[in-house]
């Protein structure tokens, strides 16, 4: 597993089948500590829905060892940042603190994988918090909308449901639920531990094995069987909701992060919005079109839109990749779509410029470094990565995408951008006489 | 730090500062430029951030065409964006290019043309934002905060994006005029940090920008908001919304009070240390009603607002301000702890290196302590005047910034009965 001269990056495994990824970065005095789960939305099932990310919550309030009030203190006491977040594949919690404090955080997340308490107030506590998380979520049209048109575009597939949960799922779960759910995927073969920063890889081997060496392994996790079947005829919905303005949401289904079409997926996005991101975490923080980009000139410059913004995550199964945009006041979303169409076309024909080409790769070549320079990107990016599928993908991906030709480009945008695969929402602003009450089977992102 | 940050000013009045990290192939740069929101001309609220957004949509004789191309194909990522008090470029870049983004951020603030055409098309965008924005519970509930805590008239009410009727009346000789006043060297801050040696970095910059010649702004100077005899309740209804935005306000200070080191501690236990302070613990923890609820205070030329926000259901408004306030009389009636003093001033001294880790960040901390008057080496001062803030002080700032019964509440979100707050 180890390749450590040529990437700087030292993988281990501990006996228990936790994967250790150590890079050191002697930049600033301060360490990152990631611990990674696989375990988030997919691993679901209706009834339970919105539960890894409860879970999420509930490791924040206190261990057999660890009592709840210092959590997060211990962290600050230190000069640190903390966090967590669970989506479709994945569950983190992270710390970036003073170097010297590396031990104790440690300690914190070998407590966290294996002690967590799980009282009967803490969890009805805690209930309300995410319901409150999901109520902020559905104050936001876009996000509203962007969760209608998932789960209409995947039928099958467990990525379908919001990782924040159903409503009536959320009033529903017990505490056993919670507590089974955590011991179930909170064990070292289904982990993985990344440290970035100042440290030496040695010193922080034995560390972890003093942590986590002695958490026993857990029963192998189930893997997801469902496999999303072809979609064969587009989807669409309209949705009136109160909102400032319309809004245009389209998703299509997207490669897995492990398929070679993904490199490929990345410069079409590229073409099309520019500045494509592999960083979940940070990655979309300001993240508009491009100005060069071809649906900055279409939509913006074309006066049919006032924002436009596509995504596409590395994901373990086939996931989506969605362009979404806000119409302009006048404009009906139908036009944005039909301009939307024409640059699809544009790609599938193969009408993309080498100098096109060469900028998307440039551009990607600058943010892959941009983004995994600060110690807490840097440890992001590996442990995202090696949960969904590999860290070696992550460092592979400037090669891979390098190599990506226009007539690759035409090839994926016919295959994967195709009219009869792909769902259309539309959120248009209702007045107060329609609204309805929020819907109970509602959701938003974690 | 300061071995290998430089600073120097310009006979034109720009300050430039410079700091070394060879820890990776890129360079952070930061512009900071006293032409935010604040001085947007008075029926003209949204000047700044138009401005902002129009400096890259035509320049000298670069065409949006010709801007956007080059900063793309090299990867180079360019931000530009309105604040209360200031317009502020970030970019990001790697090393090898800084030459060319330089000469290409001289011409863009020197001489943008912004075209009509450009105006036109961004105009539009800024209208439907704001109709977004006036949907949305957290921006209304921040406006009616400025607002209502300052008078008619104040620099410190403008909201960024301006309002419908504001940002039609703007023409483009408006934006001209903005430029020619606001936007020059004199009084402005251009801050590297990556992986450059800071003297070639001082020349390079000196021969670019030397004959920048336009605005010197002389510090502005933003007057205090008027004492409040009594408290104001402002409620903001907006249809079909699952929860409320609850913000609960005082004026709070400007960037060169002597108090700003014991409010940032008294902020940081009232509603920041752990999971939101004190509040959190009491509303989010405790009585699980709300995902977010925190305190914070923003402190500029002028005293912005210091507010207490939370997001909650619209059944459960009133216990939420009740727990806020119950929170706050009670920091006033029985102080902080020694305990409370210990792990905040802890938590804030130690996080300072860890908020100046990447090239942005410590590009953005240094243009801002450069800006502000507090000097570039306040970062290395910060952690030390924190260790020194005393219970006393606290506890005197508390009484002096919570002024509970002369103090703004807003709701904005779902319409309330009539006696809730």
């Amino acid at each position: 597993m180890n390749n450590r001269k040529r990437t700087g990056i030292t993988a281990t495994r501990l006996p228990n089948g936790l994967t250790v990824l150590l890079r050191e970065m002697r930049q600033a005095p301060v360490v990152s500590v990631w611990c990674w789960y696989r375990v988030g939305s997919r691993d679901e099932r209706p009834g339970i829905t919105g539960i890894s990310h409860w879970v999420e919550h509930m490791n924040f309030k206190g261990t057999k060892t660890i009592p709840k009030k210092d959590i997060t203190r211990l962290i600050e006491l230190a000069g640190g940042t903390w966090n967590g977040y669970t989506w479709l594949d994945v569950t983190t919690y992270l710390e970036t603190v003073q170097s010297d404090a590396l031990e104790g955080m440690l300690r914190l997340e070998a407590s966290r994988m294996s002690e967590c308490l799980y009282s009967k107030t803490e969890v009805d506590r805690e209930r309300t918090v995410v319901i409150s998380e999901l109520q902020g979520g559905e104050n936001d049209p876009r996000s509203y909308l962007e969760k209608e048109v998932s789960g209409t575009a995947l039928q099958a597939h467990p990525y379908r449901w919001p990782t924040i949960g159903y409503l009536s799922d959320l009033q529903a779960i017990t505490r056993d639920d919670l507590y089974a759910h955590y011991r179930q995927y909170y064990v070292p073969n289904n982990a993985i531990l990344v440290i970035t920063g100042d440290f030496a890889t040695r010193e922080a081997q034995k560390l972890v094995r003093r942590h986590f060496g002695r958490i026993p392994r857990g029963a192998e996790i189930p893997a997801v069987r469902t496999v999303e079947p072809r979609q064969e005829g587009e989807r669409r919905l309209t949705l009136r909701r109160p909102s400032g303005a319309s809004y245009l949401d389209v998703a299509f289904h997207a490669p897995a992060a492990t398929d070679p079409d993904f490199a490929v997926m990345l410069v079409l996005d590229g073409v099309l919005a520019g500045g494509p991101t592999v960083n979940a975490w940070s990655g979309h923080h300001g993240r508009g079109p491009s100005k060069s980009s071809r649906l900055y000139k279409a939509l913006i410059e074309g006066n049919l839109a006032s924002d436009v913004s596509t995504s596409l995550l590395p994901t373990r199964h086939p996931y989506l990749y969605r362009i979404a945009a806000t119409a302009k006041e006048g404009i009906e979303p139908g036009r944005i779509e039909t301009a939307l169409a024409g640059e699809i076309d544009r790609l599938a024909r193969g009408d993309l410029p080498a100098r096109d080409l060469e900028r998307v790769v440039n551009q990607f070549q600058a943010r892959h470094a941009l983004e995994s320079e600060s110690t807490t990107d840097a440890a992001h990016q590996l442990g995202f990565f090696e949960t969904v599928a590999s860290h070696t993908i992550f460092l592979d991906l400037p090669r891979r995408v390098a190599a990506v030709r226009a007539e690759d480009v035409a090839r994926v945008a016919r295959a994967r951008l195709r009219a009869d695969g792909r769902t259309v929402g539309i959120l248009l602003p209702a007045g107060p006489s329609e609204i309805q009450a929020a819907s109970p089977s509602g959701g938003a992102r974690a | 730090m300061s071995a290998v940050t430089s600073r120097a000013a310009l006979e034109n009045g720009l300050v430039v500062v410079a700091r070394e990290n060879r820890a990776a192939k890129s360079i952070a740069i930061r512009l900071v430029l006293e032409a935010g929101a604040a001085f947007d001309p008075p029926g003209k609220e949204g000047t700044a951030a138009l401005a902002g957004d129009l400096l890259d949509r035509g320049a000298g004789s670069l065409t949006a065409e010709a801007i956007a191309d080059y900063f793309d194909y090299l990867g180079v990522s360019f931000e530009c964006g309105a604040r209360r008090d200031t317009l502020e470029v970030g970019i990001r870049l790697l090393a090898q290019h800084l030459p060319g983004v330089l000469e290409r951020l001289r011409i863009l603030v020197a001489e943008p043309t912004f075209p009509e055409e450009e105006l036109r098309r961004e105009k539009g965008q800024v209208l439907t934002s704001i109709a977004e924005r006036d949907q949305d519970t957290a921006a209304v509930a921040e406006m009616a905060l400025a607002e209502t805590i300052f008078p008619e008239g104040h620099p410190y009410r403008n909201p960024r994006l301006g309002t419908r009727a504001s940002i039609e009346s703007i023409e483009r000789r408006d934006l001209a005029a903005f430029h020619r006043a606001r936007i020059g060297p004199g009084g402005s801050v251009l801050c590297l940090a990556g992986d450059l040696d800071t003297r070639r970095a001082m020349d390079l910059v000196a021969g670019l920008f030397a004959s920048w010649t336009g605005a010197r702004v002389a510090r502005a100077v933003i007057p205090e908001p008027p004492a409040r005899t009594r408290a104001i309740v402002v409620s903001r209804p907006i249809d079909g919304k699952t929860q409320a935005d609850i913000g609960l306000g005082f004026p709070g200070i400007r960037r060169r009070s002597p108090d700003l080191p014991a409010l940032l501690v008294l902020n940081n236990i009232l509603g920041e240390f752990a999971l939101g302070g004190r509040l959190g613990k009491s509303i989010r923890d405790r009585a699980g009603l709300a995902y977010y609820v925190y305190s914070r205070f923003t402190a500029g030329i002028g005293a912005g607002p210091l507010a207490v926000r939370g997001g909650v259901a619209p059944q459960n408004v009133r216990k939420a301000i009740d727990l806020m306030r119950k929170t706050i009389e009670d920091l006033l009636r029985r102080g902080v702890t020694a305990a409370e003093m210990k792990d905040s001033k802890s938590a804030l001294a130690a996080s300072i290196p860890r908020r100046m880790e990447t090239n942005p960040e410590s590009a953005s901390v240094l243009a801002d302590a450069e800006f502000f008057g507090q000097g570039i080496d306040y970062p290395e001062k910060l952690p030390r005047l924190i260790r020194e803030v005393t219970r006393e002080q606290v506890e005197d700032a508390a009484e002096r910034y919570l002024t509970l019964g002369r103090h703004v509440l807003v709701v904005a979100g779902p319409k309330l009965d009539k006696e809730t707050p």
